[in-house]
């Protein structure tokens, strides 16, 4: 059985999990939120996937997530609600419209001669600033009067609207961190990290990295407006203000970069963790100090675990382990908190202070030397970016 | 279309330009010499604003007192951050993220101690808000024609400082070959310390003329991130002099183009400025000065 076979029939195991809780939440009559917090947890999974797609392989840093996911919210809600498109049409289409607009702007961009890193950056920030206020002046868009997404009619088969959510939202975020999985083990996938290594050696080679770049970005903005347009539904009322904001940018760049952006498993394990700790500190009415400690938390990542919570946790997989279910169980048994969701935030929690311990300390208290399984990549270096210099 | 209104947007839009550039100058600089993308500048220009606020409203100082509490303060601060920055060894990639997370922080420290309120310094603490000086029917805003003056004053200042002083010479030398300078016995870590500092206190600068003629928001960074970072590349980056232009020709651009088509045109034109200044003239539309 070769590694890929392992990693697909690990996928359709955990689709089938997944796919079988709302069954699970029925049957045990748990309470509903449940399913919410894992919906909302796989629309950040799946944006933050995409978003590494582009950023992550590539090493072209992107803002623009904010406007994949706009034009994915608005392009449903206009289609759905002004043209009475059914709903799971419209839904490829939006994906369909902003890939086609990520290749645009990859048509303009990547054909500069001298594009550094940060011009790209910033100017992925720009388009969302442009497409907010050509939403904001467009009456057929927008027109600063926002839509009313409450009413939209789903298919039955899909179940009442927060089963709706949870099965469109699976379905989109396994799509999605599949295909950042094919993608990560292709010629493509190779292509874009020589990119990112070096990107006049990889065209020197023979990798087509015109091609191969926009291939990236039409990925990144296909799945971040699809999964956009599905969360149209749980905005209701859709405003400019709410979509093109610097919040799904920021977290979604805040996710990969906690979870690794050198691995297609980073972003999955990023956003689970930020979008735990981020939930549970609003439920505690800690809004604020939530904000204070998601940067507190992005400086300390960048500068202790600059591979990312996912690749040090392969690399003390036992540790990590032992510490996540014994503290999962613990909790759990002696019924700690209220709910599973608190406990598994502070098993996640404690597990990640034991992630934090620098290297060469990790490698003196443990002594035995408790070896990582055999990596399929060669060891990490450090992202190196890209600079007009290189 | 009215002529004296195109006047009063072209006119308005040139003194509002200078204040882009005061707003821009402090990133450009940092970007341009220290190769620090810090977007903790916003914050800086934000936490600038906020305490004009705060000290004119307590102790009724006067807020063009304030230039002298603020820019030393800031500099303090900027000084330290870069210590921290060396600290750390960050490239250009990590500065942003690390700034991004300093601009969290801080924004949310703002919201904290202020509130989500809107906040304006009333009209007996700050004369200034509502002066404005005519000419042939084109009103002139005090503040902004003090922060025009001001991102003259700093353009020119740091430009002449940048190709005439020791000082300048020596960041030059470091931003050119930091191993060379420093084998010309120059510590490039007290340069960029320097710098920064300056790049901070003019950020600083920047949010006092802010307070005193916009009513301020924590979110109201948001709405400069467009700008600033138009004005800082079409002005090309670490050019003190391209800062003013650019941060002119955007505040006249956006000026007249919210005259013409409504005022949420604006950042829709100041965009298609930068894209298209990203195509011709990749490297800014300045392309002269040192640093």
């Amino acid at each position: 059985m070769t590694a890929r076979t392992k990693t697909l029939l690990g996928f359709a195991i955990v689709a089938v999990v997944l796919g079988l809780v709302p069954n699970v939440v029925e049957v045990l009559d748990a309470p509903g939120f449940y399913l919410t917090f894992l919906f909302t947890m796989f629309f950040w999974i799946s944006q933050s996937s995409s978003w590494n797609i582009l950023t992550g392989y590539s090493g072209y840093f992107s803002f623009g997530q904010g406007a994949w996911f706009g034009i994915g919210v608005y392009t449903t809600g206009i289609l759905a609600t002004k043209h009475g498109w059914p709903f799971l049409v419209a839904l490829p289409v939006a994906g369909l419209v902003a890939g086609a607009a990520g290749l645009l702007l990859g048509l303009v961009v990547f054909r500069l001669r001298r594009l550094s890193g940060e011009i790209f950056a910033l100017t992925t920030l720009a388009v969302s600033f442009v497409l907010a206020s050509v939403a904001r002046l467009t009456s057929l868009i927008d027109g600063g009067r926002g839509i009313f997404m409450t009413g939209t009619p789903l298919p039955e088969f899909l179940g009442d609207f927060r089963t709706s959510m949870y099965r469109m939202t699976l379905v989109i975020a396994l799509l999605t961190v599949l295909t950042a999985y094919l993608i990560f083990e292709s010629r493509l996938g190779w292509g874009l990290f020589s990119i990112r290594d070096d990107e006049e050696v990889a065209r020197g080679l023979g990798v087509p990295t015109f091609r191969y770049k926009m291939t990236a970005l039409g990925t990144n903005a296909f799945f971040g407006a699809l999964m956009g347009g599905v969360w149209a539904l749980q905005i209701g009322f859709v405003t400019v203000e709410d979509v093109f904001n610097i919040r799904v940018p920021l977290l979604v760049i805040l996710m990969a970069v906690l979870g690794g952006m050198r691995h297609w498993m980073g972003p999955v394990v990023g956003a689970a963790i930020i979008y735990t700790l981020t939930d549970r500190l609003n439920s505690a009415g800690l809004a604020d100090v939530n904000q204070v400690i998601i940067g507190a938390l992005l400086i300390v990542m960048v500068l202790g675990v600059r591979e990312g919570i996912y690749l040090r946790i392969r690399a003390r997989w036992i540790a990590s382990g032992v510490i996540f279910f014994g503290a999962m169980a613990a909790l759990t048994v002696f019924d700690l908190t209220s709910s599973l969701i608190w406990d598994f935030s502070y098993a996640l929690l404690i597990t990640m202070a034991m992630l934090l311990i620098p290297t060469p300390l990790w490698e003196r208290l443990t002594r035995s030397r408790i070896t990582a399984p055999p990596s399929d990549r060669p060891p990490e270096q450090p992202v190196p970016s890209k600079t007009a210099g290189t | 279309m009215d002529v004296d209104l195109l006047a009063q947007a072209a006119v308005s839009g040139l003194l509002i330009g200078g204040l882009y550039a005061t707003m821009a100058m402090g990133i450009s600089l940092s970007w341009g010499a220290l190769k620090i993308i810090n977007l903790a500048h916003f914050t800086f220009i934000l936490l600038g604003a906020y305490l004009t606020y705060q000290l004119t409203t307590t102790f009724g100082i006067d807020p063009f007192l304030m230039i002298v509490v603020v820019f030393p303060l800031f500099f303090v601060a900027g000084a330290l951050l870069q210590v921290f920055f060396e600290w750390a060894k960050v490239d250009e990639f990590r500065s942003l993220l690390i700034s991004f997370g300093l601009f969290i922080i801080f924004t949310s420290l703002v919201r904290t101690v202020w509130t989500a309120d809107f906040r304006r310094i009333s009209s007996e603490d700050n004369p200034y808000a509502s002066a404005s000086i005519f000419i042939g029917g084109v009103a002139l805003q005090v503040p902004l024609i003090a922060a025009f003056i001001a991102a003259v004053v700093i353009a020119v200042g740091t430009s002449l400082a940048l190709s005439h002083t020791h000082f300048g010479r020596a960041v030059r030398a470091v931003v050119q070959d930091a191993e060379m300078a420093r084998a010309f016995g120059i510590d490039p870590r007290r340069v960029a310390v320097i710098l920064s500092g300056l790049a901070t206190a003019y950020s600083g600068l920047a949010g006092v003329f802010i307070a005193m003629f916009q009513v301020l928001s924590p979110t109201m960074t948001f709405a400069w991130f467009g700008i600033v970072f138009s004005v800082v590349i079409l002005g090309g980056l670490g050019s003190p002099y391209g800062a003013l232009g650019a941060g002119i020709i955007v505040g006249v651009v956006a000026g007249v183009a919210s005259v013409v088509w409504g005022p949420l045109s604006a950042p829709l034109v100041t965009f298609l400025l930068l894209i298209a200044a990203l195509l011709f003239r990749p490297s800014g539309l300045f392309r002269r000065s040192p640093a």
